[in-house]
């Protein structure tokens, strides 16, 4: 009785851990089955998932997604946002979300950031299935949305992802 | 060819304190895309980073969730206010339970 009581309580705890969004350290070591990646969907859906019915505005003057126009292995894409937006504790970019429309699971990564990182600015390398728009969606502290997209010609895929 | 598991953390410039400075971090790692058989993906446990956390003077300012989605040896640029000389230190997490991890120090002016 005794284990199984533990059992239950240590798989309550990692379900807790999981559902928090913050900076600690979650305790659970992700697998990696399908499953437990996100849903092969159109890019539609997981926009659907992610920001529900709130409204998105259009970003073009606040937010800058470098992208090449071209990327002749898209198995590895150099990409940086960078949004224009004081890093306040009372103001400041909550997160940055990278969409590739065409990838069988569009999110990318999704960026949390927090006034000490003084400027919302991420960069890496992303893996493009085909060619398409690639997005950037920018959430404000307030709850507010912003999003930019860039059309990426894609020579050779980044094979299934 | 490096060993899979090293880390570079790599601070450009050299950062006034108060000022915001610029890094990137890069990890040597397979950061296995999913395969398909006759279209299907192959259900298998997948090794990929799946989380990177940035600290800076022993506190967390960002954390980054990614998935199959990024490139092989995953690189990540970032920004990072230098309030005070401290630590910058980079954690990747792997789906296998990896964890990999550099630190180093910003000397601001």
């Amino acid at each position: 009785m005794r284990a199984r009581a533990l059992t239950r309580r240590s798989l309550l705890k990692t379900a807790a851990a999981g559902a928090a969004s913050t900076l600690l350290p979650r305790r659970v070591a992700a697998q990696g089955t399908l499953a437990s990646l996100a849903p092969e969907e159109p890019v539609d859906k997981t926009m659907q998932r992610l920001f529900g019915s709130r409204p998105i505005r259009d970003g073009a003057a606040l937010i800058a997604l470098e992208l090449p126009l071209i990327a002749e292995d898209g198995g590895n894409v150099a990409m940086s946002v960078e949004v224009k937006s004081p890093m306040t504790p009372q103001s400041h970019v909550k997160a940055i979300y990278v969409l590739s429309d065409r990838n069988p699971r569009p999110l990318n990564a999704k960026f949390l950031l927090t006034p000490g990182s003084g400027q919302a600015y991420v960069a890496t390398s992303l893996r493009l299935a085909d060619t398409g728009d690639v997005r950037a969606v920018a959430e404000m502290q307030d709850g507010g949305l912003f999003i930019v997209k860039r059309s990426v010609r894609v020579v050779v895929a980044g094979c299934a992802i | 060819m490096s060993a899979i598991g090293e880390v570079k953390v790599r601070v450009f410039g050299s950062p006034a304190r108060g000022s915001v400075a610029r890094a990137r971090a890069l990890l040597i790692h397979p950061n296995e895309r999913v395969e398909r058989k006759g279209g299907k993906p192959v259900d298998r446990n997948y090794r990929f980073v799946n989380r990177v956390v940035v600290s800076y003077a022993g506190r967390d300012i960002a954390e980054f969730d990614t998935s199959t989605s990024i490139g092989e040896n995953p690189s990540f640029g970032f920004a990072f206010r230098v309030t005070e000389p401290g630590t910058l230190k980079v954690t990747f997490f792997d789906t296998h339970g990896g964890r990999f991890e550099r630190a180093v120090e910003v000397k601001s002016a």
